[in-house]
Protein backbone atom coordinates (compact mmCIF):
# COMPACT_ATOMS: atom_id res chain seq x y z
CA UNK A 1 0.00 0.00 0.00
CA UNK A 2 1.45 3.16 -1.33
CA UNK A 3 1.06 6.72 0.70
CA UNK A 4 1.36 8.91 -2.11
CA UNK A 5 2.98 12.15 -2.49
CA UNK A 6 2.19 14.99 0.05
CA UNK A 7 0.08 12.50 2.06
CA UNK A 8 2.78 12.80 5.63
CA UNK A 9 3.59 16.28 7.32
CA UNK A 10 6.26 17.57 8.04
CA UNK A 11 8.14 16.24 11.42
CA UNK A 12 6.78 12.53 9.98
CA UNK A 13 8.08 12.08 6.71
CA UNK A 14 11.97 13.17 7.54
CA UNK A 15 11.77 10.58 10.04
CA UNK A 16 10.50 8.12 8.22
CA UNK A 17 14.16 8.96 5.77
CA UNK A 18 16.14 8.83 9.07
CA UNK A 19 14.83 5.50 10.04
CA UNK A 20 15.03 3.98 6.55
CA UNK A 21 18.62 5.47 5.08
CA UNK A 22 20.46 3.16 7.42
CA UNK A 23 19.37 0.28 6.53
CA UNK A 24 19.48 0.76 2.81
CA UNK A 25 23.10 1.74 3.39
CA UNK A 26 23.49 -1.44 5.16
CA UNK A 27 21.48 -3.11 2.76
CA UNK A 28 23.95 -1.24 -0.26
CA UNK A 29 26.81 -2.66 1.80
CA UNK A 30 26.03 -6.14 1.83
CA UNK A 31 25.18 -5.59 -2.30
CA UNK A 32 28.60 -4.20 -2.72
CA UNK A 33 30.14 -6.93 -0.93
CA UNK A 34 28.23 -9.19 -2.88
CA UNK A 35 28.85 -8.16 -6.02
CA UNK A 36 32.25 -8.02 -5.70
CA UNK A 37 32.57 -11.45 -4.59
CA UNK A 38 30.38 -12.79 -7.58
CA UNK A 39 30.30 -10.11 -10.88
CA UNK A 40 27.95 -12.81 -12.30
CA UNK A 41 24.96 -11.64 -9.51
CA UNK A 42 24.78 -7.59 -10.93
CA UNK A 43 23.05 -7.90 -14.07
CA UNK A 44 21.01 -10.93 -12.01
CA UNK A 45 19.71 -8.90 -9.57
CA UNK A 46 18.96 -5.89 -12.28
CA UNK A 47 16.82 -8.58 -14.04
CA UNK A 48 14.81 -9.59 -10.54
CA UNK A 49 13.84 -5.70 -10.09
CA UNK A 50 12.72 -5.89 -13.59
CA UNK A 51 11.11 -8.75 -12.66
CA UNK A 52 9.70 -7.30 -9.43
CA UNK A 53 8.55 -3.91 -11.33
CA UNK A 54 6.56 -6.15 -13.64
CA UNK A 55 4.92 -7.94 -11.32
CA UNK A 56 3.99 -5.49 -9.33
CA UNK A 57 2.63 -3.60 -12.65
CA UNK A 58 0.40 -6.65 -12.85
CA UNK A 59 -3.41 -6.51 -11.82
CA UNK A 60 -4.40 -9.23 -9.59
CA UNK A 61 -8.36 -10.95 -9.95
CA UNK A 62 -10.03 -9.76 -6.84
CA UNK A 63 -12.47 -10.33 -4.75
CA UNK A 64 -13.85 -7.05 -3.64
CA UNK A 65 -13.93 -5.08 -6.98
CA UNK A 66 -10.83 -2.98 -6.33
CA UNK A 67 -7.68 -3.34 -8.63
CA UNK A 68 -5.26 -4.71 -6.79
CA UNK A 69 -1.48 -5.32 -7.75
CA UNK A 70 1.07 -7.53 -5.88
CA UNK A 71 4.13 -6.12 -4.24
CA UNK A 72 6.66 -8.38 -4.97
CA UNK A 73 9.19 -7.89 -2.06
CA UNK A 74 8.27 -10.86 -0.42
CA UNK A 75 8.71 -12.76 -3.09
CA UNK A 76 12.44 -10.69 -2.77
CA UNK A 77 12.72 -11.26 0.32
CA UNK A 78 12.49 -15.37 -0.26
CA UNK A 79 14.98 -15.38 -3.33
CA UNK A 80 17.52 -12.58 -1.96
CA UNK A 81 17.20 -11.91 1.90
CA UNK A 82 15.77 -8.80 3.06
CA UNK A 83 18.95 -6.56 2.69
CA UNK A 84 19.08 -6.75 -0.64
CA UNK A 85 15.33 -6.97 -1.30
CA UNK A 86 15.26 -3.74 0.67
CA UNK A 87 17.64 -2.17 -2.11
CA UNK A 88 15.92 -3.65 -5.01
CA UNK A 89 12.18 -2.47 -3.89
CA UNK A 90 13.93 1.09 -3.20
CA UNK A 91 14.20 1.30 -6.55
CA UNK A 92 10.91 -0.36 -7.55
CA UNK A 93 9.70 2.10 -5.38
CA UNK A 94 11.39 4.87 -6.85
CA UNK A 95 10.77 4.14 -10.80
CA UNK A 96 7.14 3.33 -9.34
CA UNK A 97 6.51 6.83 -8.39
CA UNK A 98 7.94 8.22 -11.27
CA UNK A 99 6.44 5.90 -14.07
CA UNK A 100 2.62 4.91 -12.73
CA UNK A 101 2.46 7.70 -10.23
CA UNK A 102 2.25 5.14 -7.26
CA UNK A 103 3.79 6.73 -4.18
CA UNK A 104 6.13 9.93 -3.79
CA UNK A 105 9.25 11.56 -3.44
CA UNK A 106 8.74 12.87 0.27
CA UNK A 107 6.57 9.67 1.18
CA UNK A 108 9.58 7.40 -0.11
CA UNK A 109 11.14 7.11 3.26
CA UNK A 110 8.07 5.73 4.88
CA UNK A 111 7.30 3.38 2.07
CA UNK A 112 10.70 2.09 1.74
CA UNK A 113 10.40 1.17 5.45
CA UNK A 114 6.80 -0.47 5.42
CA UNK A 115 7.16 -2.06 2.18
CA UNK A 116 10.98 -2.40 1.53
CA UNK A 117 12.05 -3.18 5.38
CA UNK A 118 9.63 -4.43 7.46
CA UNK A 119 7.57 -6.20 5.01
CA UNK A 120 10.63 -8.33 3.49
CA UNK A 121 11.97 -8.99 6.64
CA UNK A 122 8.51 -10.90 7.82
CA UNK A 123 8.82 -12.72 5.04
CA UNK A 124 12.59 -13.54 5.56
CA UNK A 125 11.88 -14.62 9.38
CA UNK A 126 8.52 -16.68 8.51
CA UNK A 127 10.20 -18.39 5.81
CA UNK A 128 13.36 -19.50 7.50
CA UNK A 129 11.39 -20.52 10.70
CA UNK A 130 8.75 -22.40 8.67
CA UNK A 131 11.67 -24.01 6.58
CA UNK A 132 13.53 -25.23 9.90
CA UNK A 133 10.30 -26.50 11.34
CA UNK A 134 9.73 -28.63 8.37
CA UNK A 135 6.24 -27.30 6.98
CA UNK A 136 5.60 -27.82 3.43
CA UNK A 137 7.11 -25.57 1.40
CA UNK A 138 4.19 -24.22 -0.61
CA UNK A 139 2.80 -23.33 2.84
CA UNK A 140 5.62 -21.42 4.30
CA UNK A 141 6.09 -19.69 1.31
CA UNK A 142 2.40 -18.66 1.26
CA UNK A 143 2.39 -17.55 4.89
CA UNK A 144 5.25 -15.84 4.09
CA UNK A 145 4.33 -13.62 1.15
CA UNK A 146 0.74 -13.17 3.40
CA UNK A 147 2.21 -12.31 6.33
CA UNK A 148 4.74 -9.75 4.62
CA UNK A 149 1.31 -8.17 3.10
CA UNK A 150 -0.13 -8.04 6.35
CA UNK A 151 2.97 -6.60 8.02
CA UNK A 152 3.56 -3.66 5.03
CA UNK A 153 -0.10 -2.83 5.90
CA UNK A 154 -0.20 -2.65 9.22
CA UNK A 155 3.17 -0.63 9.10
CA UNK A 156 1.22 1.77 6.40
CA UNK A 157 -1.44 2.22 8.91
CA UNK A 158 0.66 2.94 12.19
CA UNK A 159 2.60 5.29 9.75
CA UNK A 160 -0.74 7.03 9.08
CA UNK A 161 -1.96 6.79 12.70
CA UNK A 162 0.91 8.38 14.01
CA UNK A 163 0.95 11.56 11.19
CA UNK A 164 -2.98 11.96 11.83
CA UNK A 165 -3.94 10.92 15.38
CA UNK A 166 -7.57 11.74 16.57
CA UNK A 167 -8.66 14.15 18.65
CA UNK A 168 -10.69 11.72 20.77
CA UNK A 169 -8.64 8.69 21.66
CA UNK A 170 -5.11 9.72 19.88
CA UNK A 171 -3.12 6.96 17.99
CA UNK A 172 -4.99 4.49 18.81
CA UNK A 173 -8.42 5.14 17.95
CA UNK A 174 -7.10 6.56 14.73
CA UNK A 175 -4.92 3.16 14.25
CA UNK A 176 -8.53 1.52 14.15
CA UNK A 177 -9.92 3.28 11.94
CA UNK A 178 -7.01 3.15 9.13
CA UNK A 179 -7.12 -0.63 10.16
CA UNK A 180 -10.45 -1.25 9.64
CA UNK A 181 -11.11 0.95 6.11
CA UNK A 182 -7.78 -0.29 4.45
CA UNK A 183 -8.63 -4.05 5.46
CA UNK A 184 -11.54 -4.44 2.94
CA UNK A 185 -8.40 -4.37 -0.16
CA UNK A 186 -5.64 -5.63 2.09
CA UNK A 187 -7.03 -8.82 3.56
CA UNK A 188 -7.95 -10.47 0.44
CA UNK A 189 -4.92 -9.09 -1.39
CA UNK A 190 -2.48 -10.44 1.30
CA UNK A 191 -4.15 -14.28 0.51
CA UNK A 192 -4.38 -13.59 -3.44
CA UNK A 193 -0.70 -12.87 -3.31
CA UNK A 194 0.41 -15.59 -0.87
CA UNK A 195 -1.17 -18.04 -3.51
CA UNK A 196 0.61 -16.52 -6.15
CA UNK A 197 3.84 -16.47 -5.19
CA UNK A 198 3.20 -20.40 -3.69
CA UNK A 199 1.93 -20.85 -7.10
CA UNK A 200 4.93 -19.16 -9.02
CA UNK A 201 7.47 -21.30 -6.77
CA UNK A 202 5.71 -24.57 -8.21
CA UNK A 203 5.90 -23.59 -11.74
CA UNK A 204 9.36 -22.71 -10.99
CA UNK A 205 10.38 -26.13 -9.06
CA UNK A 206 8.92 -27.56 -12.53
CA UNK A 207 10.29 -26.34 -14.72
CA UNK A 208 13.92 -24.25 -13.62
CA UNK A 209 14.79 -25.74 -10.26
CA UNK A 210 17.95 -25.18 -9.97
CA UNK A 211 18.00 -21.75 -10.09
CA UNK A 212 16.68 -22.06 -6.85
CA UNK A 213 19.20 -23.77 -5.47
CA UNK A 214 21.74 -22.11 -6.75
CA UNK A 215 20.01 -18.76 -4.95
CA UNK A 216 20.08 -20.83 -1.44
CA UNK A 217 16.76 -20.84 -1.16
CA UNK A 218 15.72 -24.58 -1.12
CA UNK A 219 18.47 -27.53 -0.39
CA UNK A 220 18.89 -30.07 -2.72
CA UNK A 221 17.05 -32.54 0.26
CA UNK A 222 14.23 -30.04 0.42
CA UNK A 223 13.90 -30.02 -3.35
CA UNK A 224 14.13 -33.84 -3.79
CA UNK A 225 11.16 -34.41 -1.39
CA UNK A 226 9.32 -31.84 -3.21
CA UNK A 227 9.69 -33.36 -6.23
CA UNK A 228 9.05 -36.55 -4.79
CA UNK A 229 5.85 -35.64 -3.21
CA UNK A 230 4.40 -34.30 -6.66
CA UNK A 231 5.04 -37.21 -9.02
CA UNK B 1 -2.52 -2.50 -18.85
CA UNK B 2 -0.58 0.70 -17.47
CA UNK B 3 0.48 3.39 -17.99
CA UNK B 4 4.28 4.31 -18.83
CA UNK B 5 4.54 7.74 -17.96
CA UNK B 6 8.07 7.49 -19.59
CA UNK B 7 6.75 7.30 -23.47
CA UNK B 8 5.25 10.63 -23.17
CA UNK B 9 8.34 12.07 -21.50
CA UNK B 10 10.21 10.98 -24.48
CA UNK B 11 8.28 12.99 -27.19
CA UNK B 12 7.70 16.22 -24.29
CA UNK B 13 9.28 19.15 -26.34
CA UNK B 14 10.69 19.97 -22.41
CA UNK B 15 12.27 17.15 -22.28
CA UNK B 16 15.36 18.92 -23.81
CA UNK B 17 15.61 21.61 -20.97
CA UNK B 18 17.85 21.22 -18.54
CA UNK B 19 17.36 18.71 -16.06
CA UNK B 20 18.75 20.64 -12.74
CA UNK B 21 16.17 23.59 -13.28
CA UNK B 22 13.56 20.52 -13.28
CA UNK B 23 14.64 18.57 -10.48
CA UNK B 24 14.77 22.02 -8.75
CA UNK B 25 11.31 23.21 -10.01
CA UNK B 26 9.90 20.00 -9.03
CA UNK B 27 11.42 19.90 -5.58
CA UNK B 28 10.61 23.21 -4.21
CA UNK B 29 7.16 22.57 -5.10
CA UNK B 30 7.34 19.52 -3.09
CA UNK B 31 8.66 20.74 -0.15
CA UNK B 32 6.82 24.32 0.19
CA UNK B 33 3.47 22.24 -0.25
CA UNK B 34 4.64 19.61 2.44
CA UNK B 35 5.40 22.70 3.99
CA UNK B 36 2.16 24.92 4.04
CA UNK B 37 -0.20 25.07 6.48
CA UNK B 38 -3.04 26.48 4.40
CA UNK B 39 -4.33 24.52 1.44
CA UNK B 40 -4.19 27.60 -0.98
CA UNK B 41 -0.23 27.49 -1.57
CA UNK B 42 -0.63 23.60 -2.54
CA UNK B 43 -3.28 24.15 -4.57
CA UNK B 44 -1.64 27.40 -6.67
CA UNK B 45 1.58 25.05 -7.05
CA UNK B 46 -0.64 21.99 -8.47
CA UNK B 47 -2.61 24.75 -10.85
CA UNK B 48 1.05 25.68 -12.44
CA UNK B 49 2.78 22.44 -12.48
CA UNK B 50 -0.55 21.54 -14.26
CA UNK B 51 -0.42 24.02 -16.50
CA UNK B 52 3.34 23.94 -17.00
CA UNK B 53 3.03 20.03 -17.71
CA UNK B 54 -0.07 20.37 -20.14
CA UNK B 55 0.55 23.74 -22.08
CA UNK B 56 4.42 23.99 -21.91
CA UNK B 57 4.85 19.60 -22.34
CA UNK B 58 2.23 19.25 -24.68
CA UNK B 59 0.44 16.55 -22.90
CA UNK B 60 -3.13 16.02 -23.47
CA UNK B 61 -5.73 16.91 -21.18
CA UNK B 62 -7.91 14.00 -20.69
CA UNK B 63 -4.80 11.77 -19.97
CA UNK B 64 -3.81 14.29 -17.46
CA UNK B 65 -6.95 14.01 -15.97
CA UNK B 66 -6.85 10.27 -16.48
CA UNK B 67 -3.44 9.99 -14.54
CA UNK B 68 -4.42 12.24 -12.01
CA UNK B 69 -7.45 10.36 -10.71
CA UNK B 70 -4.82 7.17 -10.15
CA UNK B 71 -4.08 8.04 -5.88
CA UNK B 72 -7.92 9.35 -5.83
CA UNK B 73 -8.98 6.22 -4.22
CA UNK B 74 -6.60 5.79 -1.72
CA UNK B 75 -6.59 9.67 -1.23
CA UNK B 76 -10.49 9.75 -0.93
CA UNK B 77 -10.36 7.12 1.53
CA UNK B 78 -7.54 8.34 3.77
CA UNK B 79 -9.16 12.13 3.71
CA UNK B 80 -12.36 10.93 5.42
CA UNK B 81 -10.90 9.41 8.17
CA UNK B 82 -8.56 11.89 8.81
CA UNK B 83 -11.86 14.57 8.75
CA UNK B 84 -13.46 12.36 10.66
CA UNK B 85 -10.91 11.88 13.36
CA UNK B 86 -8.71 14.79 13.59
CA UNK B 87 -9.42 18.17 15.14
CA UNK B 88 -11.80 19.99 16.94
CA UNK B 89 -14.05 23.09 16.77
CA UNK B 90 -17.46 23.31 16.31
CA UNK B 91 -19.39 20.23 14.60
CA UNK B 92 -20.85 20.71 11.28
CA UNK B 93 -22.29 17.40 11.06
CA UNK B 94 -22.34 14.07 12.27
CA UNK B 95 -24.59 10.88 12.85
CA UNK B 96 -24.63 7.76 14.69
CA UNK B 97 -23.90 3.92 13.94
CA UNK B 98 -23.61 1.41 16.52
CA UNK B 99 -23.98 3.45 19.36
CA UNK B 100 -20.71 5.53 18.13
CA UNK B 101 -20.97 9.07 17.34
CA UNK B 102 -19.32 9.50 14.00
CA UNK B 103 -18.99 13.49 13.14
CA UNK B 104 -16.77 16.52 11.42
CA UNK B 105 -15.67 19.67 12.93
CA UNK B 106 -14.04 22.29 11.85
CA UNK B 107 -11.15 21.31 12.53
CA UNK B 108 -10.70 18.10 10.86
CA UNK B 109 -12.81 19.03 7.70
CA UNK B 110 -9.68 21.85 7.32
CA UNK B 111 -7.14 19.36 8.12
CA UNK B 112 -8.42 17.02 5.28
CA UNK B 113 -8.73 19.75 2.82
CA UNK B 114 -5.33 20.86 3.51
CA UNK B 115 -3.77 17.08 3.21
CA UNK B 116 -5.71 16.63 0.17
CA UNK B 117 -4.50 19.82 -1.44
CA UNK B 118 -1.16 18.84 -0.06
CA UNK B 119 -1.18 15.15 -1.66
CA UNK B 120 -2.73 17.08 -5.31
CA UNK B 121 0.13 19.63 -5.59
CA UNK B 122 2.91 17.00 -4.80
CA UNK B 123 1.19 14.52 -7.58
CA UNK B 124 0.93 17.21 -10.10
CA UNK B 125 4.85 17.99 -9.03
CA UNK B 126 6.03 14.20 -9.82
CA UNK B 127 4.10 13.80 -13.05
CA UNK B 128 5.51 17.78 -14.44
CA UNK B 129 8.81 15.60 -13.43
CA UNK B 130 7.30 11.68 -15.33
CA UNK B 131 5.81 13.45 -18.18
CA UNK B 132 8.42 15.92 -19.21
CA UNK B 133 11.90 13.95 -17.94
CA UNK B 134 12.90 10.09 -19.17
CA UNK B 135 14.32 8.28 -17.12
CA UNK B 136 17.32 8.09 -19.08
CA UNK B 137 17.92 11.72 -18.33
CA UNK B 138 17.70 11.23 -14.63
CA UNK B 139 20.34 9.05 -14.73
CA UNK B 140 23.34 12.00 -15.22
CA UNK B 141 21.68 13.34 -12.32
CA UNK B 142 21.60 10.06 -10.48
CA UNK B 143 25.23 9.90 -11.29
CA UNK B 144 26.44 12.89 -9.99
CA UNK B 145 25.09 11.28 -6.64
CA UNK B 146 28.09 10.33 -4.33
CA UNK B 147 25.71 6.92 -4.59
CA UNK B 148 27.40 3.20 -4.46
CA UNK B 149 28.27 2.49 -8.20
CA UNK B 150 26.23 -1.11 -8.13
CA UNK B 151 23.52 0.80 -6.93
CA UNK B 152 23.61 2.85 -10.22
CA UNK B 153 24.73 -0.08 -12.24
CA UNK B 154 21.20 -1.92 -10.74
CA UNK B 155 18.73 0.83 -11.70
CA UNK B 156 20.14 1.46 -14.80
CA UNK B 157 20.52 -1.83 -16.19
CA UNK B 158 16.70 -2.39 -14.59
CA UNK B 159 15.69 0.23 -16.31
CA UNK B 160 16.69 -1.06 -19.44
CA UNK B 161 14.96 -4.32 -18.64
CA UNK B 162 11.62 -2.96 -17.36
CA UNK B 163 10.73 -2.25 -21.34
CA UNK B 164 12.06 -5.93 -22.71
CA UNK B 165 9.41 -8.26 -19.47
CA UNK B 166 6.38 -5.78 -19.91
CA UNK B 167 6.58 -6.40 -23.75
CA UNK B 168 6.55 -10.05 -23.00
CA UNK B 169 3.85 -9.95 -20.21
CA UNK B 170 1.86 -7.96 -22.74
CA UNK B 171 2.07 -10.43 -24.91
CA UNK B 172 1.99 -13.64 -23.15
CA UNK B 173 -1.14 -11.76 -20.82
CA UNK B 174 -3.19 -10.92 -24.38
CA UNK B 175 -2.52 -14.67 -25.70
CA UNK B 176 -4.16 -15.98 -21.96
CA UNK B 177 -6.74 -13.91 -22.31
CA UNK B 178 -8.44 -14.78 -25.96
CA UNK B 179 -7.65 -18.09 -24.72
CA UNK B 180 -10.00 -17.22 -22.26
CA UNK B 181 -7.65 -17.84 -19.39
CA UNK B 182 -9.06 -14.84 -17.01
CA UNK B 183 -12.73 -15.79 -17.65
CA UNK B 184 -13.13 -16.50 -13.86
CA UNK B 185 -11.50 -15.74 -10.44
CA UNK B 186 -9.57 -19.49 -10.47
CA UNK B 187 -8.52 -19.40 -14.06
CA UNK B 188 -7.01 -15.83 -13.68
CA UNK B 189 -5.23 -17.34 -10.71
CA UNK B 190 -3.45 -19.80 -12.54
CA UNK B 191 -2.81 -17.90 -15.72
CA UNK B 192 -1.20 -15.08 -14.05
CA UNK B 193 1.10 -17.47 -12.03
CA UNK B 194 1.77 -18.76 -15.20
CA UNK B 195 2.15 -15.66 -16.72
CA UNK B 196 4.84 -14.73 -13.99
CA UNK B 197 6.97 -18.09 -13.88
CA UNK B 198 7.60 -17.06 -17.15
CA UNK B 199 8.69 -13.93 -16.65
CA UNK B 200 10.88 -15.08 -13.95
CA UNK B 201 12.64 -18.00 -15.91
CA UNK B 202 12.91 -15.62 -18.99
CA UNK B 203 14.73 -13.09 -16.81
CA UNK B 204 16.83 -15.91 -14.63
CA UNK B 205 18.03 -16.72 -18.26
CA UNK B 206 18.88 -12.86 -19.56
CA UNK B 207 20.23 -12.29 -16.59
CA UNK B 208 23.11 -15.30 -17.65
CA UNK B 209 23.02 -13.95 -21.19
CA UNK B 210 23.70 -10.29 -20.86
CA UNK B 211 26.22 -11.18 -18.42
CA UNK B 212 28.02 -13.35 -20.24
CA UNK B 213 27.51 -10.93 -23.32
CA UNK B 214 28.65 -7.49 -21.36
CA UNK B 215 31.72 -9.35 -20.08
CA UNK B 216 32.77 -10.48 -23.61
CA UNK B 217 32.65 -6.27 -24.14
CA UNK B 218 34.76 -5.81 -21.65
CA UNK B 219 32.60 -5.05 -18.60
CA UNK B 220 34.10 -3.78 -15.46
CA UNK B 221 31.33 -2.85 -13.65
CA UNK B 222 30.53 0.67 -15.41
CA UNK B 223 28.54 2.07 -18.34
CA UNK B 224 29.12 5.00 -19.55
CA UNK B 225 26.45 7.08 -21.42
CA UNK B 226 27.29 10.34 -23.20
CA UNK B 227 25.36 13.34 -22.05
CA UNK B 228 24.16 16.28 -23.36
CA UNK B 229 25.06 19.80 -22.18
CA UNK B 230 22.03 21.54 -21.93
CA UNK B 231 22.00 25.33 -20.65
CA UNK B 232 19.66 26.96 -18.74
CA UNK B 233 18.66 29.66 -21.19
CA UNK B 234 17.49 33.27 -19.71
CA UNK B 235 13.84 33.10 -19.67
CA UNK B 236 13.41 30.29 -18.24
CA UNK B 237 15.34 31.51 -14.96
CA UNK B 238 13.06 34.66 -15.02
CA UNK B 239 9.81 32.50 -15.46
CA UNK B 240 11.32 29.71 -12.83
CA UNK B 241 12.50 32.55 -10.62
CA UNK B 242 9.07 34.64 -11.24
CA UNK B 243 7.51 31.36 -10.26
CA UNK B 244 9.36 30.76 -7.58
CA UNK B 245 8.83 34.35 -5.75
CA UNK B 246 5.33 33.87 -6.19
CA UNK B 247 4.61 31.02 -4.39
CA UNK B 248 6.43 31.80 -1.69
CA UNK B 249 5.18 35.44 -1.39
CA UNK B 250 1.49 32.99 -1.19
CA UNK B 251 3.24 30.43 1.48
CA UNK B 252 4.36 33.43 3.49
CA UNK B 253 0.60 35.47 3.58
CA UNK B 254 -0.93 31.91 4.03
CA UNK B 255 0.88 30.72 6.68
CA UNK B 256 -1.54 31.77 9.72
CA UNK B 257 -4.65 31.59 7.51
CA UNK B 258 -7.22 29.84 8.62
CA UNK B 259 -11.10 28.90 6.95
CA UNK B 260 -13.50 28.58 9.86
Amino acid sequence: MHIFEGFLPSPWWQLWFVFSIPVLFFGMHRLNKLVSEKRELLPLLAVAGAFIFVLSSLKMPSVTGSSSHPTGTGMAAILFGPAIAAVLSTIVLLYQSIFLAHGGLTTLGANVASMGIIGPVFAYVIYKAGMKANINFYVVVFLATAFADWATYVVTATQLALAFPAEVGGVAASLKAFLLVFATTQVPLAIMEGALTALIFKYVIQVKSDALVELNVITESVLNKIKGASQ
Amino acid sequence: MINILDDYALVSPLRYRNNWLKIAIVMFGILVGVSSQSFIPPFAIALCMSFATVHFGKTSFKFYLKILSAPAVFVLLSVVIIAFFFGSGTELFGFDIFSYHLGVNTGGLEMALLVFSRTLSGMSCLFFLALTTPMVELFSVLKATKLPDSFIEISMMMYRYIFVFLEVAWGIKYAQTVRLGYKDWRTSLNSLAMLSTTLFIRSWEQGEKIFISMSARCYDGKLIFFEEKRPIRANELVLTCTYFAAVLALWYLTRIHSIF
